[in-house]
């Protein structure tokens, strides 16, 4: 196992002969292609710029749970809390913000305000799940399960049982909106605030606001990732452990980090969720569980830790999210795009593993 | 094992005979801890009725963990259980719709759908398995695959919706009890006796529901094929070493493959029940986290996730202590939600115990 690992790894992408190197590589990316050239034909509208915006709109929460998922899984470890953090940090938002709001604060000042809180609180599951890996070797399938349970119990507390609603305009407006508002023929554009034209002018919208916020989040974390010493030991950790220790890494800091990190970003999907659908529940993110999984392995990561890079994790989130799109806009009943999550999921661990031999 | 004795000696209590006993039995002493604890706060918890409801209730959770024992004694895990478990409801549901509308009796419907539906039930454990072994996947990857396979057909069988309009008789047979009695007055089997009006349910006694001997008699086999033969033999030394077992001799493959399909057999065979006992089809849902519940007991019960570890009646115990609690919780008044918060705590408790007592069993 190990063998064919270090195999994948050393032999260097542009190894071999030609195109059949190159595919090897980047089977995934191909894919991608190929899923989103199959849409063009069978979905119609489905290549418009609106589509695409469309379709990274909803896949926002998909990637940065991926991401999230990564990090973990390249320690080797595996966080099944996620989706109920996702949904424990939309409530509170919400309660924050409506509190805030409510004792008169400005719209504005009291989403900044809840969003910061928020993100502080976000950390809290990811620390008390990485204190029990780390510090008392609790297996991560079952301290994150215990975290989705207890995740799951306050958040319904919180909101007794319903959803948690009440946030101010504003948010549905920074939610709903685009960075980029130009009004074709008229040269007139407008940043984050919709021009006010007469009704019925055709008004371009580009890049929705939290796409922007999520490629930022994620670029970020992909530097964090690649190009710092923290994400250098975290693939340390995952590679091999006892090395990780012997080579003087702090090994339970860094899984508490890790851990924190991935509840975190958990935390930024749920106030993106709260903004996005303006309500936040507890089991919000419940269903994203397998998405984010398969994007990570799809993306080429191994469930043993030590490999996987953010940008492929992105192409493994985008090939579910094009497959999610395209299959709405074929008229197909959303039920067909589990089965292919779960079909292309075991697929691509079986491609890998073929390449790898084959390398 | 007598240099590890004495070791644990020296630690006074935790290595004394009632500290290894405990620590050995702790699910079973917590579950007993428990019912006193509830019988005193619990309205109506201590009767026969509450505890038939439970183990009634409890006969799903109980297959799907005893499926669930056997993977993870293997060193694999199941994710898919809860969702095979809800293909094989809507299916067997589907089947009877359709035997129906083409004018088949309803007896031979129901067994004909049922006898199918089971077939049917071991092939996502079959491909999970293929899986596994041919490429080598990882069992969590191949069976969170079979997850979202398994939930997408239940969905599409189903439409999105529970599949009602089935015959009455089955939530009749499932919710059935062997006895009846109205004190003083007779004693009926198997059906309370005609002309009972239904007003005067409650003073009648209904005793030993029809899933109590179904789950005993499978949790008994299941156990048997557990600790006796080879097959239970070889499924610890698969768990305990895939080298050794490899080296002395195991078709390892074969082996997985059957307890990937006894695994969703299982399910399947809980799908079933779950049509009997509901009277509707129902695919399951994302928040039902049966798959999640199932592992919980099972490593409550003192399994360990490593594998090589696990007993089929302890898992039983692990389903008991979690379903008591929530019992429990609900008939003191406490809200349901601190029940995913206790189960929580639950499990990191259980698995720091096993991590304090690794060489017990």
């Amino acid at each position: 196992m190990s063998d064919n690992n270090a195999k994948g790894a050393v032999a260097p992408a542009g190894s071999g002969r030609g195109i059949s190197s190159f595919l090897r590589s980047r089977w995934i990316l191909v894919f991608l292609v190929l899923e989103s050239i199959f849409f063009c034909f069978r979905s119609e509208g489905f290549s418009n710029l609106n589509t695409v915006q469309m379709l990274l709109y909803y896949g926002v929460l998909v990637f940065l749970l991926s991401v999230a998922e990564l990090f973990v899984i390249v320690t080797g470890g595996i966080d099944l809390s996620l989706g109920y953090v996702l949904g424990f940090a939309s409530i509170v938002s919400i309660k924050i913000i409506e509190r805030l709001t409510a004792a008169g604060l400005d719209p504005g000042l009291s989403l900044l305000v809840g969003v910061a809180v928020t993100l502080l609180i976000g950390l809290l599951p990811g620390l008390v799940n990485g204190a029990l890996v780390a510090y008392l070797n609790v297996p991560p399938f079952i301290a994150t399960f215990s975290m989705l349970g207890v995740c799951h119990g306050i958040s319904e507390l919180v909101i007794n049982g319903v959803y948690a609603m009440g946030l101010p305009k504003l948010a549905s407006d920074i939610g709903a909106g685009h960075f980029l508002y130009v009004v074709p023929g008229s040269s007139s554009s407008s940043f984050f605030q919709r021009p006010e034209v007469e009704r019925g002018t055709a008004v371009l919208e580009i890049v929705p606001n939290i796409v922007v916020v999520t490629a930022i989040v994620v670029a970020v974390f992909a530097f964090v990732l690649a190009r710092t010493r923290f994400g250098r030991h975290v693939y340390a950790l995952g590679g091999n452990m006892d090395a990780a220790i012997r080579a003087g890494i702090p090994v339970k800091r860094r899984l508490l980090g890790v851990y924190a990190l991935s509840s975190f970003l958990a935390s930024v999907a749920g106030v993106v969720y709260a903004f996005m659908y303006v309500s936040g529940k507890a089991d919000a993110g419940a269903s994203l569980l397998l998405d984010a999984i398969a994007a990570v392995v799809i993306g080429g990561a191994s469930m043993f830790g030590g490999s996987g890079t953010v940008g492929r994790t992105m192409v493994g989130a985008l090939i579910i999210a094009v497959l999610d799109m395209g299959l709405r806009m074929s008229g197909t009943p959303t039920f067909d795009k589990y089965i292919l999550v779960g079909v292309i999921l075991i697929m691509a661990v079986i491609m890998e593993r073929y390449i790898k031999e084959a390398a | 094992m007598d240099g590890e004795s004495a070791a644990k000696d020296k630690e006074g209590f935790l290595g004394s005979g009632a500290g290894r006993f405990l620590a050995m039995n702790w699910a079973l002493c917590f579950l007993a801890l428990m019912l006193v604890i509830f019988s005193l706060t619990g309205q109506n918890f201590l009767s026969i009725n509450n505890f038939q409801n439970v183990v009634h209730l409890q006969t799903v959770p109980f297959l799907l963990a005893s499926a669930e024992t056997f993977v993870i004694i293997t060193g694999g895990i199941d994710l898919s259980v809860g969702f095979v478990m809800g293909l094989a409801s809507v299916f067997a549901a589907k089947l009877i719709q359709v035997f129906l509308a083409s004018g088949m009796g309803v007896d031979a419907a129901i067994l004909l759908s049922v006898l199918i539906a089971l077939a049917a039930s071991v092939i996502p454990g079959l491909v999970s398995g293929f899986v596994i072994t041919r490429f080598k996947v990882p069992p969590f990857i191949a069976t969170l695959g079979m997850w979202g396979i398994a939930n997408g057909l239940a969905l599409k069988i189903s439409q999105g919706y529970p599949m009602a309009g089935l015959p009455d008789k089955l939530p009749g047979i499932g919710n059935g009890y062997l006895l009846y009695v109205l004190p003083g007055r007779f004693v009926s089997f198997f059906a309370k006796p005609d002309g009972f009006p239904d007003s005067r349910i409650r003073e009648l006694w209904r005793l030993v529901p029809f899933s109590l001997p179904f789950i005993i008699a499978a949790l008994f086999a299941l156990a048997f094929a557990l600790k006796r033969g080879s097959f239970g033999r070889h499924t610890y030394a698969i768990g305990g070493s895939m080298d050794a077992s490899i080296r002395s001799g195991i078709n390892v493959d074969a082996h997985l493959v059957k307890i990937y399909v006894l695994s969703s057999f299982l399910s399947g065979l809980a799908g079933v029940f779950n049509v009997f006992q509901t009277g509707i089809g129902n695919y399951t849902t994302f928040n039902a986290q049966y798959e999640f519940f199932a592992v919980a007991a099972v490593v409550v019960g003192g399994a360990s996730l490593a594998g090589g570890k696990g007993r089929i009646w302890s898992s039983a115990v692990g389903v008991l202590v979690l379903a008591f609690l929530e019992n429990g919780l609900a008939l003191s008044g406490v809200l349901p939600f601190y029940r995913y918060i206790a189960v929580g705590v639950l499990l990191v408790v259980a698995v720091v115990i096993d991590k304090l007592f690794p060489d017990v069993r």
